[in-house]
């Protein structure tokens, strides 16, 4: 038996070049690949995080890239748990793109969604949003708001910590109930939601 | 404004429908470059309604995504360039492409209930002020006569709600079930793209018999428990099923019945009509006309499937079958391929018989393969349109056409009544699909397009649903608008009127229709001509067939003609895995796939650079 107690899927939207891959690999491995280009073969990172000393296990999805002409599937938004939508402050045209980006997450993710506004490389000098412009338009469509920056590690923990916590604290208060994927325990299948593969091999990624 | 895509791709595959998926989604596993391109069918740039979106005919919408897919379907479609206008070198030839061989025909949408507005005062007050649609909530204390209902069923639907509450709906194009062990349930687990979708199992299959709908037993179990089956004919029935299961259709059991049809063998079986019916309408889903080849295969095919997920042996995908083309562009993203659904092919380069390029917009771009769905074909290359059209219906209707326990995924073959009638394949789908919001349930037909969809489905339509208003005066067909009057809807009748003896009179009412749609999809059985580019591969639209397994049969032949000697879509790594820069443990290696490992090398290496 895996050793954790809650499982949650954490998808990452927002324009091409905004820095999500940076996000997940300096949160997951603790890296900053600089120059990197897009992230060939890998479908999502794991890492366990351990919030009031039970064991949070995080899923953590990237848009393989399907961001560049705005073709991400629909199944990516299904059932994730919590969602950020990343801009770059120092790039207006993708803080311009977030209506679009919510406009998506609207009619594909849950409604009980956690989303999560998120104000990358506050690290470079030529910011073009100042923080109180986020922090307003999170605001105003009900999202939480942070700025960080992958490269320098900062608020990086901070953010999928604070996520880990609130999912964990949702789930507790059976609040999430709706959320309908990735439960610690999918394997009966009547009545409820079957994923397939085989048992016998069975890495974490697969809920069989 | 058009996106600048790269030049030059190993392959550019034009469609997301399920084979198109398929193929990119294994030619980006080995490692070839992909482009993956979808538009709509109506005009790209000057009408444009509905979002982009995957799946072609394969498509899965909710309830507003549907009807702007409708309205883009009215728009006139635009010729696609010129000759004249594409630039080329010697001895090259450009063919257009056309989107004739996509064409859905007939679509003819109703409502059978009305908008709020059309309501009584004290109901539409009801349902305006709801926000959530959950069912349950608080005002319904005004009408004790339904009380034998369903809870979420007291408040009645509107047009108005039914709208609003538009996300809760994924309705499908092209509806089809897995077999346990189908072609697609394997793959799905061999190439790991499972981890992508989430299923439930079918919670039973129904059959109508002496007049009424009964639950097909399935499971040993379920033979066992059922009451209507003599101890003599569930042994009867276990013999036969496993001589099916066991020996084959080439076993010497079957040898006089080579060129006899299913029944015919079956006949001589002494079965009792009860046997009989289980078998031939239920486990096979056969007709008269069903080869005794055909019908050992097929009842093969749904025993191997029993006891692997379920009750029954079949699988449906959350939120609707065009959820499955998407795993598959996933995992083509995932390895590199590159996508863009807004990008229409104008036309296709040939040069020497190979096809060399393609046209979208102003760019040309060069390829090795060239993958193309049936809406996205040159005419030239095609000899003949297909016969296996397909008429649908679709349904929002307000309980299941057999309520009970396991009323939330339901499966009825029904066969023809009359010689001119074709076979019919339901699917009904409770809310635990996400097919639809609490209290209502989606009924999806489809068979073999003899007339039009409306005419081909009625016999079935008459028999399980009830698909009119009960002031047939007042309602009238809803293609063209949406602001028609319509009578209201049963339930509000039973609340406002005392003139209900019709229903009353029935046992078990039959679903009341609210909604519905008909319409009818090309045929999946286009051919091309002799001459066609050999590198020049056609994917089918959605088949007449139950389950997946035309298409990934068809993906697997146009993989196997590319790259003859790769694997077909070996298992990609789990996230744990890969070996990423600066890891330090290396993760365990990729069974059989030295491909990724490769890949995964050249990345580390430009990295290091």
């Amino acid at each position: 038996m895996e050793d954790y107690k809650f499982l949650f899927k954490v998808v990452l939207v927002g324009n091409a070049g905004v820095g999500k891959t940076c996000l997940v690999r300096r949160f997951t491995q603790g890296l900053f690949p600089p120059g990197q280009g897009a992230t060939i073969g890998v479908d999502f990172m794991i890492k366990t995080v351990e919030v009031e000393n039970e064991k949070v296990k995080l899923f953590i999805w990237d848009t393989a890239g399907q961001e560049r002409f705005r073709s991400i599937t629909q199944s990516y938004y299904r059932s994730a748990h919590a969602l950020i939508l990343v801009y770059d402050i120092s790039c207006q045209p993708t803080f311009d793109c977030l209506p679009d980006w919510l406009r998506e997450i609207e009619e594909y993710a849950s409604n009980k969604v956690l989303r999560i506004l998120v104000g990358n490389k506050i690290d470079r000098e030529d910011r073009e949003i100042p923080t109180h412009v986020g922090e307003d338009f999170a605001q105003r469509h009900g999202m939480y708001f942070l700025e960080t920056s992958a490269k320098e590690a900062e608020n990086v923990e901070r953010l999928f910590m604070e996520i880990a916590a609130e999912l964990m604290e949702d789930k507790i208060q059976a609040r999430s109930k709706e959320l309908p994927r990735y439960e610690t325990n999918t394997t009966s299948i009547n009545g409820k939601t079957t994923s397939i593969g085989d048992t016998s091999n069975c890495g974490c990624s697969r809920l069989s | 404004m058009e996106d600048y895509l790269p030049n030059e791709y190993d392959v550019v595959v034009v469609g997301t429908g399920m084979t198109e998926s398929i193929v990119a989604a294994a030619a980006s596993r080995i490692g070839k470059k992909v482009l993956h391109l979808d538009s709509f069918q109506g005009d790209v740039c000057k009408h444009k309604i509905s979002d982009e979106y995957y799946g072609g005919l394969w498509a899965t919408f909710n309830f507003d995504g549907l009807q702007k897919w409708i309205e883009d379907l009215k728009v006139s479609k635009t010729s696609a360039k010129d000759v004249s206008e594409v630039d080329l070198e010697l001895e090259e030839k450009f063919l257009k492409t056309s989107n004739e061989y996509s064409t859905v025909e007939n679509i003819e949408e109703t409502w059978y209930i009305s908008n709020d507005a059309d309501l009584p005062v004290v109901s539409s007050k009801d349902t305006q002020t709801d926000s959530t649609g959950d069912g349950s909530g608080s005002g319904d204390e005004k009408s004790d006569d339904d009380k034998v209902e369903k809870k979420e069923n007291v408040k009645q639907w509107s047009i108005d709600r039914i709208r609003k509450e538009y996300r809760k709906f994924n309705i499908d194009l092209a509806p089809k079930l897995l077999f346990a062990r189908g072609e697609l349930v394997e793959l799905l687990i061999s190439s790991n793209i499972a981890r992508y979708a989430e299923f439930r199992a079918v919670s039973r299959v129904a059959t109508f018999m002496d007049g009424k709908l009964t639950q097909v037993p399935c499971s040993r179990a379920d033979v066992f428990a059922n009451k209507t089956v003599s101890v003599v004919e569930k042994r009867m029935l276990m013999q036969l099923l496993t001589s099916c299961m066991e020996q084959g259709a080439d076993s010497p059991e079957f040898d006089g019945f080579r060129d006899k049809t299913f029944l015919e063998y079956l006949n001589t079986k002494n079965l009792t009509p009860i046997v009989q019916h289980y078998v031939v309408q239920a486990i096979a889903m056969a007709t008269e006309k069903t080869s005794c080849r055909d019908g050992v295969n097929r009842t093969k095919h749904f025993l191997n499937s029993l006891g692997r997920y379920g009750n029954t042996p079949f699988l449906w995908p959350m939120y609707g079958s065009g959820e499955l083309p998407q795993c598959f562009c996933r995992l083509c993203a995932v390895f590199g391929g590159v996508y863009c659904l807004k990008r229409q092919l104008d036309g296709v380069v040939i040069y020497k018989n190979k096809c060399k390029a393609i046209i979208s917009g102003k760019q040309r771009i060069s390829l090795e393969h060239l993958v193309l769905g049936q809406g996205h074909l040159p005419p030239e290359v095609v000899v003949s349109e297909g016969e296996q059209r397909i008429s649908r219906g679709i349904f929002i209707t307000d309980r299941s056409i057999m309520q009970g326990e396991k009323e939330n995924l339901t499966l009825l073959y029904y066969p023809p009544e009359q010689p001119d009638q074709e076979p019919v394949t339901l699917i009904e789908l409770g809310p635990s699909t996400n097919a639809c919001p609490q209290g209502l349930f989606m009924v999806h037909m489809t068979c073999k397009r003899t007339t039009n969809a409306k005419e081909d489905l009625a016999y079935v339509v008459n028999k399980f649903l009830k698909a009119e208003p009960l002031d047939p005066l007042a309602i009238r067909s809803s293609i063209h608008s949406h602001t028609q009057t319509v009578s209201p809807d049963k339930r509000h009748i039973q609340e406002g009127d005392q003139d209900n003896r019709e229903e009353s009179t029935e046992e078990s009412p039959k679903p009341q229709v609210l909604w519905s749609l008909y319409l009818n999809l090309p045929a999946s059985d286009i051919k091309l001509n002799e001459s066609t580019p050999s590198n020049l591969h056609l994917c089918s639209g959605p088949d007449l067939e139950l389950d997946f397994d035309f298409a990934v049969n068809q993906a697997k032949s146009i993989f196997e003609s590319m790259y003859p000697d790769k694997d077909f879509l070996p298992r990609a790594p789990d996230p744990e895995e890969i070996v990423l820069e600066g890891e330090e443990a290396p993760g365990p290696k990729f069974e059989g796939d030295t491909e990724a490992e490769e890949k995964q090398d050249v990345e580390k290496a430009e990295k290091e650079d």
